[in-house]
């Protein structure tokens, strides 16, 4: 069994590494696009005009109300299906494209709610204490806000990054070749390797040591902002 | 309120067209000329030997092959894309592929969604039991004491419900390879050409082996509903069975028994 | 005139009238303490003087210019209301401090953020008022690290940064365990020797008698009372006043 695994091991590792390496792109491009996408929601959603931060909170439920797979179906096929515009294109790039919209779309919409609760959460005398001392209205959210924020937020946010990278393997719902699906191939049959679920199992080792990477990252970042409380 | 009952209705509408959208395309030109002013065919296959697989970076196996000689003659480059096989009607009818070109068993649901070429390979559902009780399940009889596992939307599951079968409905067949290898099912209903790849001795499933053909099938290429590039096709395989092309292709992957001459 | 005229202020939350026309003057260099029960519109005044909150109508000068006019002023820009602020300082009940910077740099960030000097004496002026606070040694301390009374000392060292015209107290000491509230009180006293104008919300009756030079009670949203502290504590003519003297000093 051992000496099997290991025969067909250079293959395997080789294939899922290229899958990896597709799930770590949409985990990065995700966090660029709705960490600073989700701060805009959450602007949104606290707005004082009333119709904008009704139509933000009404998408943000609808985004957090149903399910990823479903979104990223509807953002890859609903353009070619219904608009019979296909906008995506057919090869791997398009199907990136599209997952990527899709997850940063959604996990803005989960952090605009980490945000809100980080904004509300820090006391309102902050920001009456940098008003009376006339700073502007930028100044206060960038030099006294933000940074409590960040440290109310960060126990959150690691929640939900380290479930973005789980998440990832949804995307194979539109044939996104990450991870998983790489580990998958072998089942089926790929490369002359066949009805092997090892590397299906394997997977999960890169999910460990990604997770694993980012909570001592966190772990690090929380350290170095308790020196406030 | 009334914003908030028109977002739902926006998507309401929206899951419902996913659901059930048609490619009725409002353009006059044809599904051939699309195909040909884009100047590449986009085939959607599966990872799938001996049919479609990968050799390093180039897709190859008999279906590959066919298809990139199709390509070629109407004067097309191909693209092989992998696509989830549960969705190959959207991937179609959302233009994301032109055809399906991947060991497609020619059902009533195939025939209904896309249109399909004429059939080019003959195929059986065979059941797959481990090899050690095998002799006992030769016959379809005794096979109904049995728990399978099969493919959901597949030809298997079909039989399985044709035969009165006990079943649960998994992923795909190596899905339901790995359920008899397991143990938590007692056989699997899969391709003929499939098993014969990858079930008994010099495989990853050496202790399994099949046993009934439950019945005979046919292979077939789907494009489109209403697609022209069907006749096209058609026409291409009888000029490929004429010159020996599809016979001489047939060898290399050594499914020559298996074409419809 | 008188250097700060508040004159007339009313505001409404919603249906509750808070403060029902309150005015008064105070020259420079003077000290006035507003006392009287929680609920009288005391932190209201200061806050519509601090424009954290618009008062419905009135107006408020310093200087004898009109910095705000309630029937005219409602919406008004950003910088402008930035500008009227820096005429005012206010030290908050619970210090307010800027968790993640050090004293120093809690007293020093609004002068370098509205660029009122160069850096090198913005610093120095912000050792100097740590120092003016007894605080030089807790300097680079996190406000975490200092007890209640130390954080309020440099909570006044902040304000005082930006030389307001008239510095704001908002009950400064009530949020502190009662040994650290003569720290606080000592050093408000040492800056009406350096001719401060103050205006104090307080609760120590005996503070306000020692430092103020003009006391005023306040109850349901209007001035009851005005006086010196002699006139107030040991005359008071209104009912009211005497009753909540009577209270206060049993304490």
């Amino acid at each position: 069994m051992i000496q099997h695994i290991a025969e067909q091991f250079p293959t395997v590792f080789a294939a899922l590494n290229v899958g990896f390496l597709q799930t770590v792109k949409l985990f990065v491009v995700t966090l660029l696009g709705a960490i600073p996408f989700g701060l805009l929601i959450s602007f949104g959603s606290m707005s004082k005009i009333k119709a904008i931060s009704a139509t933000v909170k009404t998408v943000v439920w609808i985004v957090r109300g149903s399910p990823l797979m479903i979104q990223l179906l509807i953002i890859y096929y609903f353009p070619g299906l219904v608009l019979h515009t296909p906008i995506w294109g057919s090869g791997e790039q398009g199907r990136f494209i599209a997952a990527a919209i899709a997850f940063i779309i959604n996990y803005a919409c989960y952090f605009s709610e980490i945000y809100r609760s980080g904004i509300q959460g820090v006391p309102i005398g902050q920001t009456e204490a940098g008003k009376v001392l006339g700073l502007s209205k930028s100044q206060i959210f960038f030099k006294v806000t933000l940074l409590q924020m960040i440290k109310r937020i960060m126990p959150p946010m690691a929640n939900e990054i380290i479930t973005l990278v789980k998440d990832t393997s949804l995307a194979r719902i539109i044939a996104l070749q990450e991870v998983i699906w790489a580990g998958q191939a072998f089942l089926k049959g790929s490369q002359g390797i066949s009805g092997e679920i090892w590397p299906l199992f394997f997977t999960a080792v890169y999910y460990l040591a990604f997770s694993g990477l980012l909570t001592l990252l966190f772990g690090y970042i929380e350290k170095k902002l308790s020196y406030f409380r | 309120m009334k914003k908030i009952i028109a977002l739902l209705l926006a998507v309401a509408l929206m899951a419902c067209f996913a659901g059930c959208g048609k490619s009725d395309a409002k353009s006059d030109k044809t599904d051939l000329e699309y195909i040909k002013e884009k100047g590449k065919l986009v085939v959607g296959i599966t990872d799938f030997a001996p049919m479609d697989y990968k050799d390093g970076d180039k897709w190859i196996g008999f279906d590959a092959d066919m298809a990139t000689k199709f390509a070629e003659k109407i004067g097309c480059e191909v693209e092989f894309v992998e696509i989830e096989w549960d969705n190959k009607v959207f991937e179609l009818n959302g233009k994301s592929i032109d055809c399906v070109w991947n060991g497609m068993t020619l059902n009533d649901e195939v025939k209904a969604a896309m249109a399909t070429s004429n059939a080019y390979c003959n195929n059986a559902q065979v059941v797959v039991v481990k090899a050690d009780v095998a002799q006992d399940y030769q016959t379809a009889e005794a096979c109904k004491k049995l728990k399978f596992a099969v493919e959901s939307g597949s030809a298997g599951k079909d039989m399985a419900e044709e035969n009165g079968f006990e079943f649960i409905e998994v992923k795909d067949q190596a899905t339901a390879l790995m359920e008899v290898a397991s143990g938590t099912s007692d056989a699997a209903i899969i391709d003929s050409l499939m098993a014969a790849a990858m079930v008994g001795e010099g495989t990853g499933y050496e202790q399994l082996t099949y046993t009934v053909a439950l019945n005979s099938e046919e292979y077939g290429v789907g494009f489109r509903k209403g697609s022209d590039a069907v006749a096209e096709l058609n026409k291409f395989f009888d000029e490929c069975k004429a010159d020996g092309t599809l016979e001489k292709i047939a060898e290399t992957y050594k499914v020559q028994a298996a074409l419809i001459k | 005139m008188a250097f700060f005229e508040v004159n007339n202020l009313i505001k409404s939350f919603g249906k509750t009238k808070v403060l029902k026309g309150v005015s008064f003057s105070l020259e420079k260099g003077e000290v006035l303490a507003i006392i009287g029960s929680s609920g009288g519109g005391k932190t209201t005044l200061l806050r519509c003087i601090n424009f954290l909150e618009l008062a419905d109508s009135g107006t408020i000068s310093v200087g004898g210019k009109v910095l705000y006019d309630g029937t005219v002023d409602k919406k008004m820009s950003d910088t402008k209301m930035r500008e009227m602020r820096l005429h005012f300082g206010l030290v908050f009940q619970n210090f307010n401090l800027f968790p993640q910077y050090t004293a120093l740099k809690n007293v020093m960030l609004a002068p370098l953020l509205l660029k009122i000097d160069r850096e090198e004496n913005i610093a120095s002026t912000a050792r100097e008022l740590i120092d003016r606070v007894g605080l030089s040694d807790k300097a680079d301390f996190y406000p975490c690290q200092l007890s209640g009374g130390q954080q309020q000392r440099v909570a006044i060292a902040r304000a005082l940064a930006l030389k307001p015209d008239i510095l704001c107290f908002d009950e400064p000491t009530s949020a502190l365990d009662p040994e650290l509230t003569g720290e606080v009180l000592r050093v408000i006293k040492g800056l009406k020797s350096s001719d401060s104008t103050m205006v104090v919300v307080t609760h120590e009756m005996e503070f306000a008698r020692n430092v103020a030079d003009k006391i005023i009670f306040m109850a349901d949203g209007v001035i009851e009372e005005m006086g010196t502290p002699e006139q107030l504590f040991e005359h008071p003519q209104s009912e009211k006043t005497k009753a909540f003297l009577s209270r206060s000093l049993e304490r």
